[in-house]
């Protein structure tokens, strides 16, 4: 009978990392309570908190965690909490809780990235649903993060010549080419092709490109 | 004082007149016939005592001076101009006893004109006045008192006067007659029952009439019929009351969404509760622990959304104003309930600085709710409307120096310009396009009717000081 959400707790252990965790935060304390049973009996980390500097002023999870918002706070409202949170770098998805009537805000909050809003009184498996998908999501962002700034590393590793030998391999230029825009022997190209591959972990020229792209290199003098 | 002081009786001057004369003429005879030669005319004093109870002041002195004339007559026609001494002397001494009887006459008459005009002036007046006596026996009784009573003079003397009008006092007996003896006097409001048994609200005065030893003899009681009055007040309160009761009910729709999310919030509660609570049941191992604290956060949140719905139940019913007991620090937070959704979607931060005591006052604990609410609207629309990003409002509660129960509502709005502030409380004065301009005033009626004030300040800081304070409580000052 127990419906369990992806269980992520599981596959994360296996990482060895972080077991994932619901965030909420609502001012009015029976609410959190029940939200707090709630994500419980299915096994989830939940932490509560009654405002959105308290939030702030704590220390946030480092595994997979998502947030669980009264679009209406005292002091800090929902909406405002969203952008502060953008603007501190802070990329958690969102879940907003809604009154009735509260439409205007709901439209504003989804354009504003959020993942999702439930109106109250809500049906508990949406909310585990939607948190589900949610923790889904941040470990897949987290997943993309660590991969980039894996591959950012590599790229310190490159010499300068390296680096711009790879920004014209990823716009599709031949070895020919690329010596002839360099002012380099075609050989000398060709070497530097063959260390960058190397260095970067890079199998084929496909993945090469893919790496240019996920880094945002582009063609020098462009 | 007797009932009706007895005035010269007009009526029976037809009687006296012939009888006076006809006396008058047989005292002549005897007097010109007389063969005693005695002092016969002394007796025309009769005649005009006789007079006296009959004629007014002219009537009087033509008696007298006919009477006078008839002795000098007979003097002359029996003992003509060989008048003895003696004769001379019972002549002049007939007529010395006329004279002063005349005049003594004369001046009876004039004061007892005095007093019955003076009964007569309380006979003119609309308030019903009567004398009783220390025993409580009526022993006067106006035409006033006739009218507004139904019952006659002649029915009311001698009657107990509480018996006959059914007195009921506004305190005890005991107390009213103490404060009679002591003071002479007293004032207040009674309520009789006339004779065709309908109900009269009087104002009523009382006055101790004492004698030279100061012993108190009997007791004035001016009685004015205020029943018209009291009904025409009880007409203001009943269209007040109205009018307040549906300013309420615009009010209570006004914070509809308000009102919907506070009940939402803990229904919310319950269904969520609810939910975890058959997850920890069905799960392999039901932890009953936690499916017991899921069941009483539900119960809890069902008592507050219980007691919500209530709150407004008492709000939009149409009630007799029931004065009590009331903590005006309780009826803030009360009042705050119904508004704090209202603050927070207009992003208004509220601070609270409630007196550290319960703040007593004697009030109908729906209209001041009413009032707090309907002034907290007022500051929250002020600021909705406005642009700064500053929004905030003070609720402060005191007693102040002359220990009355002060609220104070502070905003940050754009405050109100003085030519506005002078009209602020009037009805139908409104700054808003939406508004009709009924909420500040019902606000004054109900704090003036529970005999507080109303008033408004500046914000030094810009916005508006909305303050209004209620009189103290008695039973308090002393603890």
């Amino acid at each position: 009978m127990i419906r369990r959400p992806v269980s992520p707790s599981q596959s994360q252990g296996n990482n060895g990392a972080v077991p994932p965790t619901v965030l909420v935060v609502d001012d009015d304390p029976s609410l959190r309570e029940a939200l707090s049973s709630l994500f419980r009996s299915v096994g989830t980390r939940v932490e509560l908190f009654g405002s959105a500097p308290e939030l702030l002023n704590s220390r946030l999870p480092d595994g997979p965690s998502c947030l669980v918002l009264d679009i209406r706070l005292p002091e800090v409202s929902g909406l405002e909490f969203q952008t502060q949170l953008a603007k501190a770098g802070i990329h958690l998805p969102i879940i907003f809780m809604t009154g009735h009537g509260d439409i205007p805000m709901s439209v504003r909050a989804m354009k504003a990235g959020a993942v999702d809003f439930l109106t109250k009184p809500f049906r508990d498996q949406d909310i585990l649903d939607a948190v589900a998908g949610a923790l889904e999501r941040d470990r897949q962002r987290r997943e993309r993060e660590r991969a980039l700034s894996e591959l950012q590393s590599l790229l310190r590793t490159l010499t300068p010549r390296e680096r711009e030998v790879m920004a014209f391999v990823a716009t599709g230029l031949m070895n020919k080419q690329i010596a002839g825009e360099m002012q380099l022997s075609e050989i000398t190209v060709k070497i530097h092709r063959g260390r960058l591959m190397k260095k970067m972990g890079a199998r084929t020229l496909a993945d090469l490109v893919k790496m240019a792209g996920a880094l945002g290199i582009d063609a020098p003098g462009k | 004082m007797r009932h009706r002081l007895s005035r010269p009786a007009s009526g029976n001057s037809r009687l006296v007149a012939p009888l006076a004369i006809l006396l008058a003429a047989a005292i002549f005879v005897v007097d010109t016939i007389d063969p005693f030669s005695g002092a016969v005319a002394v007796l025309y004093v009769v005649v005009v005592l006789l007079a006296g109870t009959a004629f007014r002041r002219r009537g009087i002195l033509l008696c007298s001076i006919a009477c006078i004339a008839l002795t000098f007559s007979s003097f002359w026609l029996v003992h003509g101009e060989e008048a003895s001494g003696g004769a001379l002397s019972r002549c002049l001494m007939s007529i010395a006893a006329i004279a002063i009887t005349t005049l003594l006459v004369l001046r009876n008459q004039s004061t007892s004109t005095d007093l019955s005009e003076k009964a007569q002036l309380l006979d003119l007046t609309h308030d019903a006045i009567f004398v009783r006596s220390m025993g409580g026996i009526i022993t006067y009784w106006n035409r006033g008192a006739e009218a507004t009573y139904g019952w006659s003079a002649e029915h009311a003397m001698g009657k107990s006067t509480h018996q006959l009008l059914q007195t009921v006092f506004p305190a005890r007996l005991n107390e009213i007659n103490r404060q009679l003896l002591s003071s002479d006097r007293w004032e207040g409001e009674l309520v009789h029952t006339k004779r065709d048994g309908a109900v009269v609200v009087v104002s009523s005065r009382w006055s101790l009439k004492k004698d030279a030893d100061g012993k108190p003899l009997a007791v004035l009681e001016t009685n004015t019929d205020i029943s018209q009055r009291r009904r025409a007040e009880t007409e203001v309160l009943k269209a007040r009351a109205e009018l307040a009761h549906v300013t309420r009910l615009t009010t209570l729709g006004e914070l509809m969404a308000s009102i919907a999310h506070e009940v939402n919030q803990p229904l919310a509660g319950i269904v969520m509760n609810g939910e975890a609570c058959l997850r920890w049941i069905d799960r392999d191992e039901p932890d009953l622990d936690e499916v017991r604290s899921a069941v009483k956060r539900s119960i809890a949140d069902a008592q507050r959304a219980s007691d919500i719905v209530h709150r407004i139940r008492a709000l939009s019913k149409k009630g007799d104003i029931q004065m009590a007991l009331v903590d005006v620090n309780e009826l803030v937070n009360e009042a705050l309930v119904l508004v704090r959704h209202e603050l927070d979607a207009n992003r208004i931060t509220l601070k609270l600085d409630l007196a550290s005591r319960p703040l007593p006052a004697f009030g109908d604990r729906i209209q001041l709710q009413q009032v707090l609410i309907n002034l907290l609207i007022n500051g929250i629309q002020a600021m909705a409307s406005s642009n700064s990003d500053f929004r905030e409002i003070l609720v402060t509660t005191s007693i102040d120096e002359s220990s009355q129960a002060n609220v104070r509502i502070q905003d940050s709005g754009p405050g109100i310009d003085p030519d506005s502030a002078r009209q602020l409380f009037n009805a139908f004065f409104t700054t808003k396009t939406d508004g009709i301009g009924m909420g500040l005033s019902i606000c004054r009626s109900i704090v003036e009717s529970h005999g507080g004030d109303v008033w408004i300040v500046p914000n030094p800081g810009g916005g508006a000081i909305f303050q209004f304070s209620l009189p103290r409580v008695e039973k308090d000052a002393g603890s």
